[in-house]
C-alpha cells in the first residue's frame, strides 16, 4: 500500500495510523511494529530536516507479503543525497557529560531494522527497509 | 497524542507517543524541572530519538546540580531503546514489572 505524505512534523501522525492500519491488518507482532514506527519516523524526519527547500511530498509504501516481514519505502524526490547506510559511529558508552543529543536516529535504524539499503540517482533518493517477525530484538 | 503532566505525588506522568511532532511540549514541561524528579512512563507507548534527545537535555542540566531523572515503569520496547542508546547507564531506569 502506498501514500504521499506532505514533509513536515504534522505528517507523523497520519503516517503512523496508516503504517499501523497494514500491520494490523497482517497481524504483525507488537515486537515488530514499535521497531518499523520508529525506523520509519526517524527517516521520514530527516528527509523533512535536511531538505528544507523541497516542497514535494514523501511517498511511503508499506508491504507485508504473507504476514511475514514488513517492507517499508520511502521516497524523497528533490532531496540531497544522504545514505542512511552509512556507519556514523555513536559512543553509547559515553559518560553523561560527554554525551550530546543528536545522531541517534541512524544509529537506532541501524541497530533495529534487518536489512537497510538507500539508492539516490537524479535527485530521487529512496530508502528501504525490512523488519521480521523472526527478529523481535525491540 | 502525547501528554505531560505531574501526577498527585509529584511525579511526572506521559502518555502516549512522544515522537518528533511532539517535542515542544515535552521539551517545555522538562525545562521547568527542577531537582531529581521521576517519570513514570506507564502509559507511554513510545518514544523516538527526538524525545531521546530531550531526556538526554534535562538529564545533564539537572546533573549540574547534583539530581537526575529517574524513569519509571518502561515498556520492554522503550527500555530496549534505551538499551541501544546507552541510556542504561546514564539515567536511573525501572522497566515495567
Amino acid at each position: 500500500m502506498q501514500r504521499h505524505f506532505p514533509r513536515h512534523l504534522d505528517s507523523l501522525s497520519p503516517l503512523y495510523e496508516f503504517t499501523e492500519q497494514i500491520m494490523a491488518a497482517s497481524d504483525v507482532a507488537a515486537g515488530v511494529r514499535f521497531p518499523v514506527h520508529l525506523a520509519m519516523e526517524e527517516l521520514f524526519v530527516n528527509m523533512v530536516r535536511y531538505n528544507p527547500q523541497v516542497d514535494t511530498d514523501i511517498e511511503v509504501r508499506v508491504t507485508v507479503p504473507d504476514g511475514g516481514t514488513v517492507t517499508v519505502s520511502l521516497v524523497d524526490v528533490g532531496g540531497v543525497e544522504f545514505d542512511v547506510t552509512k556507519q556514523r559511529p555513536v559512543d553509547v558508552d559515553a559518560p553523561l557529560a560527554e554525551r550530546t543529543p543528536g545522531g541517534l536516529g541512524i544509529h537506532l535504524i541501524q541497530n533495529l531494522v534487518d536489512t537497510l539499503r538507500y539508492e539516490y540517482q537524479d535527485g530521487r533518493g529512496e530508502v528501504i527497509f525490512t523488519k521480521g517477525s523472526g527478529t523481535e530484538n525491540v | 497524542m502525547f501528554e505531560i503532566e505531574y501526577g498527585d505525588s509529584g511525579e511526572v506522568i506521559c502518555r502516549g507517543r512522544l515522537d518528533a511532532a511532539q517535542c515542544t511540549t515535552a521539551e517545555t514541561f522538562m525545562d521547568g524541572l527542577e531537582g531529581a524528579s521521576t517519570l513514570d512512563f506507564n502509559e507511554l507507548e513510545y518514544i523516538s530519538s527526538a524525545g531521546l534527545g530531550i531526556l538526554l537535555k534535562t538529564q545533564k542540566r539537572l546533573a549540574g546540580s547534583g539530581a537526575g531523572l529517574k524513569i519509571i515503569n518502561v515498556n520492554n520496547h522503550i527500555y530496549d531503546v534505551f538499551r541501544y542508546s546507552g541510556f542504561h547507564a546514564i539515567f536511573d531506569i525501572h522497566a515495567k514489572e
